[in-house]
């Protein structure tokens, strides 16, 4: 019984910090409909600032607090600025391409804490007051645990004065539901937004900053806060600040009763929480259907298939690419094996994420349980290459097939949180389940088969399945299934009224893209002789959607482009010390320089061109 | 004696999306107390005309005097701030704000030398909305959201209302009450440019006309004049 | 015996009753509209019949069949054509494959992963298209039509499953008064040609009372009058809560 009762108070202790930082998050998404992938970076900022501050000051209670709302203000005028520099230039641009940008964002801030305060985790040695204890129900309970309880309520109330007692939370609740609206009226939308995103960093600092006496300012708080922020925030609804603070409560009791009681499956029994909410309440507990934005009208260009220039073109590459190991040296070929995996990888997401209109940023998860299933039949059942590569995407794709069961039913940025939430717990189940998967350490010794295993063999074997599965991939897409998938994104209420199943069509894309992926993270596995868990991080799912976006989404061959030039973009640029900002400024560049991808700017260049030739 | 400064001047105006040409030098002007429509088909550029003027379109050429200031090209809030007011076809009611926070999102200074615009004068030019105050603007019908709109944009004072289609997608009996708010602004001496399909509509409120076609105005004069004018009318609104 | 029959149906969101016990009954071939003030329940009701709702209480019969709150894709395959008050179409395809993606889909095709869908139900995707008078743009992208022409588009999608029933929430809805009465001569040549019962909402009373056999008057979620546009012309209560002047 004790002990149930400190678990829950443990939990409601971590809500707080939760909430903090999902409520940033959502009421930035609120007003400029970005879905800010940097918020956790926000977070990360915001503990170390108060790291800097609090290791130098006294160590009284109010200095305490001083250096926490420090840290919290650094971290809005920062955010202010991010939004100045990058933020206020994508506002236009699609909703996807946005993500990516704040990705971007999350890399450079990565980079940069790392060269700020290295790579050691900080934490403060906490003062006497902060570790004392207090007696509740005659129970000792941490004090520093009940301030944090105290908090998160404080915080709720004082937003929710600030969004219905105010002119400035009127127009920002205004901006909310048609930003442009409120521009014609008169009010200056850009003071808007920035302080709007200053808020919301604010509060990720705070959540940053308020965590640290718990734990360590450390380099990978950003991405794994984030993961939670996001399930936090489409359990609670998206936009609603009561929704984000019960969801926290929800999600921060489940982690503490979970890491007492079931510590392995504790992400699972989030993720099957977050399952359940969303079955019965599509749009989270105290969310409301979300309007499209106005203002972002999408203007789609038709989908032509390949005119007879491009298919020469892609017939020589492709007879290039057979030739390639009579020419080219045992670097080059593993390039062209890690490009000829990455196509396939980028253009199943390209199946789900153009035709099917689903932007998926955990698609790295289907990949990596593609790779692990490879590697399980041959570590695990002792069998050979044909074995693996045929379970691997069966594997793959029944899973897709379980969790798009109910992720299809969302669209937008929601499902593109519950595929990252997903990606991410799969990830933690490969990192925890240290049995079967070898934790950090993967899976060594996965081998191809005899006949297979010289370079240029497996180099072919690659291409054959690789590239032939994107091909067959591409097939479908033009084919019936293709149109009527592609029916379903451009108008789901029409294509319903033509006796299209919407839900069945999008699921089945979902299906079809993860066994493609699993396919592909098999080759991998082959090809490389491991797996690890970083197959399914956050990053590697980042790389596809850089190829699809890098190739553009509305063109068919954009994924092999985006594929190829990403893969030999990467081992060429992007090796050695701080590689990540050198691809978060790349990233960053990129959508600021071709909102249509390379592919897409190509086409639109040769259809200029071609309109002028006589 | 001098004649006053036009409210609204309008030269040369060109604009459009992407590639497409829409406006091809639409020129008007727009006197004090006056209320001038804008005819013509779909697609002909009333509602081009109108979003350029308010700045939610970046014209490619031409000038637009706002009592005397040049506002081509200015952001939408400078345009608001300096006195157009903007009625969407679409409405836009802020659907999870009340009647009464809606009015609140559109309020702006007094104007020197109009008497201000209050919750109170405008719940008495709409009696219909005074006992929906606390509703939010997804709970109340097509010809209310209507009104809200209406009120919501008269809140910023604007010299100059744009109303863009307020008839359509509404009941008859609702278009009445439409014609009857017009009359009664109109009474209270404010300037009016409204986009129009509909002539019968046109004929209640205007006092001048002007048709749009293929982004040019080919046809110009009193409404009375319009309504006489059996061939302009035929060729021009196929009516 | 009627195309469509509805009985008693009510739908309710929380403490308002937007549709409080309509029944109606289409024939073939007739043109019946639907009229009322905002917010008296038409859309309600026509969501109800297209089953993009589910009535509370009450049945809706396509012939002799029970369709209460059927999906509209099992409605689609049964002879139910939709066309909405905003316009819907494939905003990605050319106009032609619109057409072909609802033929592939009334055909139960779409299930097909290999054949290119360009090639396939050309001729009658070509037919449909000059039945509504867009042959000529068969080639051009959905997405840049003008809205007269989607319109077209629409009926031409909601034709491809041999409709019995045409269900079309303001078809006119922000088209010039030319474009209204050519559209509506349109509708009304199918309906009398092919026998095809055509329920239809729509504010201009125009195309109301030049196209319709019947009308039916909802206010408050009842209906209030019902008859030839004549009758319903000259019914005071009509005339009081929504004509006003322009009868």
């Amino acid at each position: 019984m004790d002990l149930i009762f400190l678990q829950l108070l443990t939990g409601l202790a971590g809500a707080s910090t939760l909430f903090l930082v999902a409520a940033g998050l959502t009421v930035i998404f609120g007003v400029t409909r970005v879905v800010n992938f940097s918020h956790g970076s926000l977070y990360m900022l915001g503990a170390f600032i108060a790291w800097s501050i609090l290791s130098r000051l006294p160590r009284e209670p109010e200095y305490f607090v001083l250096g926490v709302l420090g840290a919290a203000l650094a971290t809005a005028v920062i955010g202010a600025l991010l939004e100045v520099l990058l933020l206020r230039r994508i506002y236009r641009a699609p909703e996807l391409l946005q993500l990516l940008a704040t990705f971007g964002m999350v890399l450079v801030v990565q980079d940069v804490a790392l060269w700020i305060w290295g790579p050691v985790d900080l934490s403060l040695s906490r003062p006497r007051w902060l570790r004392g204890a207090v007696e509740v129900f005659g129970l000792r309970f941490p004090f520093y645990d009940l301030v944090l309880i105290v908090v998160g309520p404080v915080v709720l109330g004082l937003l929710l004065l600030l969004f219905h007692r105010t002119r400035w939370g009127l127009l920002v609740r205004a901006a909310t539901q048609d930003r442009d609206m409120v521009a014609a009226l008169g009010v200056d939308q850009r003071v808007l937004f920035t302080s709007v995103f200053a808020l919301g960093a604010g509060l990720a600092g705070l959540g940053g900053a308020l965590a640290l006496p718990q734990g360590s300012a450390n380099l990978h708080m950003d991405l794994s806060v984030i993961a939670e922020a996001f399930v936090v925030v489409v359990v609670g609804g998206m936009g609603s600040l009561t929704g984000a603070f019960l969801a926290a409560l929800l999600i921060g009791v489940l982690q503490a009763f979970g890491i007492a009681l079931v510590p392995k499956i504790t992400l699972v029994l989030v993720f099957l929480v977050m399952a359940a909410v969303l079955v019965v309440r599509p749009h989270g507990l105290l969310g409301k259907p979300q309007a499209m934005a106005r203002g972002e009208v999408e203007a789609l260009a038709p989908i032509r298939p390949a005119g007879p220039a491009l298919h020469v073109l892609g017939l020589v590459a492709l007879v290039l690419a057979i030739l390639a190991p009579f020419f080219a040296g045992p670097y080059l070929l593993s390039v062209l094996t890690e490009a000829a995996v990455a196509v396939l990888f980028a253009a199943s997401l390209h199946v789900m994420m153009g035709p099917g209109g689903m932007a998926s940023f955990g698609h790295a998860a289907w990949f990596g349980v593609g790779a692990y299933a490879a590697a399980f039949a041959a570590k695990g059942l002792g069998a050979g290459m044909a074995a693996g590569l045929l379970l691997a995407p069966f594997a793959a794709g029944a899973l897709a097939l379980l969790v798009g069961a109910f992720v299809v039913r969302m669209s937008g940025v929601y499902l593109a949180m519950l595929t990252l939430a997903f990606a991410q717990i799969a990830w933690a189940v490969a990192f925890q389940w240290v049995e079967v998967t070898g934790g950090d350490n993967g899976v060594l010794g996965v081998w191809p088969d005899a006949w297979a295993a010289d370079k240029p063999t497996l180099y072919w074997l690659a291409l054959l399945l690789c590239v032939g599965g994107a091909l067959v991939l591409r097939r479908a897409l033009f084919a019936p299934f293709g149109f009527a998938l592609r029916a379903t994104r451009d108008s789901a209420l029409r294509a319903e009224a033509v006796g299209l199943d919407a839900y069945r069509l999008r699921w089945v894309a979902f299906g079809l893209a993860g066994a493609g992926a699993g396919l592909s993270g098999a080759v991998f596995a082959y090809a490389k002789g491991s797996v690890f868990p970083t197959y399914m991080a956050i990053p590697h799912s980042v790389d596809a959607l850089v190829m699809v976006l890098l190739g553009g989404v509305q063109t068919m061959a954009g994924p092999i482009v985006g594929a190829v030039s990403f893969t030999v973009l990467h081992s060429w640029l992007l090796m050695g010390e701080f590689w990540r900002i050198k691809l978060g400024l790349l990233i960053m560049a990129l959508v600021l320089a071709f909102p249509a991808g390379i592919a897409g700017a190509a086409s639109a260049a040769w259809e200029r061109w071609r309109g002028r030739a006589p | 004696m001098m004649l006053p400064p036009p409210a609204l001047q309008v030269e040369n105006l060109h604009a459009g999306y992407g590639g497409a040409k829409i406006l091809r030098g639409v020129s008007f002007e727009l006197a004090a107390g006056e209320v001038l429509v804008l005819l013509g088909r779909n697609g002909a550029g009333k509602s081009t005309t109108i979003k350029a003027l308010m700045g939610l379109l970046r014209p490619t050429a031409g000038r637009v005097r706002l009592a005397g200031q040049d506002i081509a090209g200015a952001e939408p809030h400078r345009i608001a701030r300096a006195g157009l007011g903007w009625v969407p076809e679409e409405r836009r009611v802020f659907p999870d704000l009340t009647v009464a926070e809606n009015l609140e999102v559109g309020r702006r200074p007094a104007r020197a030398g109009l008497a201000p615009w209050t919750p109170e004068r405008l719940f008495a030019l709409f009696p219909n909305l005074a006992g929906l105050r606390a509703r939010p603007g997804a709970r109340i019908s097509g010809g209310e959201q209507q009104m809200v709109a209406i009120a919501r944009t008269l809140m910023g004072n604007p010299r100059v209302l744009l109303l863009d289609e307020p008839g359509e997608g509404l009941a008859p009996v609702i278009v009445d009450l439409m014609v009857e708010a017009i009359l009664a602004l109109k009474r209270e001496g404010a300037t009016v440019l409204l986009a129009e399909q509909s002539l019968a509509f046109a004929a209640r409120v205007a006092d001048r006309a002007a048709i749009l076609e293929t982004g040019r105005i080919v046809w110009e004069g009193a409404i009375d004049a319009l309504l006489a004018d059996t061939g302009a009318r035929a060729r021009h609104l196929q009516v | 015996m009627s195309v469509l029959v509805a009985e008693g149906l009510r739908k309710r969101f929380g403490a308002n009753e937007a549709v409080a016990g309509v029944s109606l009954a289409v024939e073939p071939g007739e043109m019946l509209a639907l009229i009322g003030p905002n917010g008296a329940g038409k859309s309600t009701c026509f969501n109800m019949l297209g089953g993009q709702l589910r009535p509370d209480e009450g049945v809706v019969r396509l012939g002799e069949r029970d369709v209460t709150g059927m999906a509209p894709r099992h409605l689609a395959h049964l002879g139910v054509g939709r066309t909405f008050q905003i316009t819907a179409s494939f905003a990605s395809m050319t106009v032609r494959e619109n057409v072909q993606t609802a033929l592939l889909a009334q055909a139960r095709q779409a299930w097909r992963f290999w054949r290119a869908a360009d090639a396939q139900h050309v001729a009658q995707a070509e037919a449909l298209l000059s039945r509504v008078g867009m042959a000529s743009q068969a080639a051009r992208p959905a997405g840049v039509l003008a809205y007269g022409d989607l319109k077209r588009l629409e009926l031409a999608l909601a034709l491809a499953g041999k409709p019995v029933l045409l269900l079309m929430d303001e078809p006119t809805a922000g088209m010039a008064p030319a474009e209204r009465a050519a559209l509506m001569a349109l509708v009304r040549g199918i309906a009398r040609e092919q026998g095809v019962a055509v329920l239809f909402t729509e504010h201009d009373m125009d195309v109301v009372f030049g196209h319709a056999d019947r009308v039916l008057v909802l206010d408050r979620g009842r209906l209030i009058a019902q008859g030839t546009p004549a009758e319903v012309r000259a019914d005071p209560r009509v005339r009081a809560v929504y004509l006003g002047t322009a009868a």
